[in-house]
């Protein structure tokens, strides 16, 4: 990657809260909590998996404002750098409470962020999933020893497996940019067309492919063979029209076998109705 | 695609540097993700291309008075259609002329967006090695505030196992993926690539047309209470043929696969409107002939 990478929490937090702390180790005792469906419990299962406790990671960033160029496109690396690291410390709590669960892995893993009247600037970025653990007691944990993490739905890890790939870690990419506004001479010079406006165009372009590229390298940190199930989401949070978050979102997966086991398809005819 | 656009060769750096990287990416959702792997196709990337122009849907004054936006496009282009007033002089303010016609202008501009994107699209997926695009989703929107559109178009690259490149390096696109791809594959076709296009008619509407969409009660209307506005439905059956027309100039002697036809009506006011339609499809070839399907099971789902 390129310029801005997430700057790691200088030490791994230890800060749960110690509502959390009790809940946890109740957790231990053999009840769990999930917000899994039916369905998606059952597959999980089928594929060797239980769940083992609903976890969650959140904070709270003063996001802070950065000066921009009313005519310049350009990326604000300080805004980025601010939703990058917020991001990172919700999911590190999260995997921080997973990891007291003894999970291997965390699946359903939703990422939000939250704005509240009180704070202006300042948005909560939550996190929050239901942590896994192997029935057959080998570690899938990934390669930096964290469990795994994954927006995948019951489902869609059930299928994933059958393809021979594992989850490594939901990984992401953000760019917060700024589109230049047009001046005067530019707009009248084109006043009355239909025509590409090169510069908006260059300017999304270059900001979704930063997000991406960044989201690519964090799989390549984690030794992934792929992402797959990629998002693009865009957002101007509180910034303004001109300003735009970009942010790439998928799982990284890393390949275990060659051999794709699914059932062939067959067609059916429902006697339902 | 079919509409002829010059390729930009303008990528973006970063776009090249994500593809010469290690991990592949994938826009599929999994269980299309499955689907190609058992199909044999190897994901490579996603990929996207982009376009964003100014753009307005409509000129300020009818295309037989001059001026407006698009104007110096020139004249009317293909269908127009004056609409007379059948009461004679009523008032200066009464309509006694209206007039449909189609915007070239438009059209034109919508084309050269969708296939800029398009082709960026596709230059990123050939940059990456990549035998076709699948999974592709189009979507035209306005940015927020700035009173421009932009054209996406985006899709996965995928690459056949120990398949051959396409012969003039070009990758082919469909907007299948996954099982709807596999089912059209066993019933013999291939995938060449998505066809698409627009119309757009403009309708200035006549003192009957101005009187039944503002639901006004007018001897001038009609004397009926339900009636069909004509030319409306003129304007919209016209739009969708033009759409059709152009789709199917594009197919050459192939076929047109999952076409979806949507229509847009943008009111003006006193009956005025822009009437924009859009066929997209798979553009497909016969390769093989079909092979019989096993019979359905017939399946009851415990819901």
């Amino acid at each position: 990657m390129s310029d801005i990478q997430p700057v790691p929490p200088e030490e791994p937090p230890q800060d749960l809260p110690e509502g959390a702390s009790r809940r946890l180790a109740e957790l231990e005792h053999g009840l769990f909590t999930s917000d899994l469906s039916v369905n998606e419990f059952l597959l999980i299962k089928e594929v060797g998996f239980h769940p083992v406790g609903f976890v969650m990671g959140s904070s709270i960033y003063h996001t802070g404002i950065q000066t921009r160029k009313w005519g310049q496109s350009q990326e604000l690396t300080k805004l980025t750098e601010a939703m990058y690291n917020a991001r990172e410390l919700a999911m590190t709590r999260m995997e921080e409470e997973a990891l007291e669960l003894g999970a291997d892995g965390v699946v359903g893993v939703r990422l939000d962020v939250n704005y509240y009247e009180w704070g202006k600037d300042a948005a909560e970025f939550i996190a929050v999933g239901t942590a896994v653990k192997a029935e057959s007691g080998v570690s899938h944990r990934n390669k930096l020893g964290k469990p795994f993490t994954s927006d995948l739905s019951g489902q869609d890890f059930w299928t994933l497996m059958q393809t021979g790939h594992i989850p490594q870690g939901l990984v992401m990419g953000t760019c917060v940019y700024h589109i230049a506004h047009r001046g005067l001479g530019a707009t009248l010079g084109s006043a009355g067309q239909n025509v590409e406006l090169p510069n908006f165009t260059q300017a999304l372009y270059e900001a979704r492919e930063l997000a991406m590229t960044r989201m690519q390298d964090e799989a390549n940190e984690l030794g992934a063979s792929g992402i797959v199930g990629v998002r693009l989401e865009e957002k101007s949070h509180q910034w303004g029209s001109h300003t735009i978050e970009f942010l790439s979102l998928g799982t990284a997966v890393v390949k275990t076998s060659d051999e794709v086991t699914l059932p062939r398809p067959t067609t059916i005819i429902s006697l339902d109705n | 695609m079919a509409v002829p656009s010059e390729a930009p060769g303008d990528l973006p750096e970063a776009a090249v540097r994500r593809f010469a990287e290690g991990a592949f990416t994938s826009g599929l959702t999994v269980p299309d993700f499955a689907a190609c792997l058992q199909m044999g196709l190897e994901p490579v990337g996603f990929t996207q291309g982009y376009c964003v122009m100014q753009w307005q849907w409509y000129g300020s004054s009818p295309m037989g008075m001059g001026g407006g936006f698009g104007s110096q496009w020139g004249g009317i282009r293909g269908y127009s259609e004056t609409w007379n007033c059948p009461h004679g002089f009523v008032s200066g303010e009464h309509r006694s002329w209206g007039q449909n016609y189609e915007q070239a202008w438009v059209e034109d501009a919508w084309t050269t967006g969708f296939s800029t994107a398009y082709d960026r699209m596709v230059e990123e997926a050939a940059s990456g090695g990549a035998h076709g695009i699948v999974g592709v989703v189009d979507s035209v929107q306005p940015l927020s505030d700035m009173g421009v559109l932009e054209f996406r178009v985006q899709g996965t690259a995928v690459r056949v196992t120990d398949g051959v490149p396409p012969a003039d390096g070009r990758p082919w696109t469909t907007y299948l993926a996954g099982q709807r791809l596999t089912k059209l594959v066993e019933a013999g076709y291939a995938p060449v690539s998505i066809a698409a296009a627009v119309s757009s008619v403009r309708v200035w509407a006549n003192c009957v047309t101005h009187y039944l969409t503002e639901g006004s009660n007018s001897m001038f209307a009609s004397a009926t209470a339900g009636s069909e506005i004509t030319q409306t439905v003129t304007a919209q059956t016209v739009a969708r043929k033009i759409a059709t027309h152009r789709v199917r100039s594009q197919l050459g002697h192939d076929s047109l696969h999952g076409a979806a036809l949507s229509t847009v009506q943008r009111e003006l006011g006193e009956g005025d409107a822009e009437v924009e339609c859009v066929l997209r499809g798979n553009r497909v070839r016969r390769f093989k002939e079909f092979d019989p399907m096993p019979a359905p099971r017939p399946t009851v789902r415990m819901l």
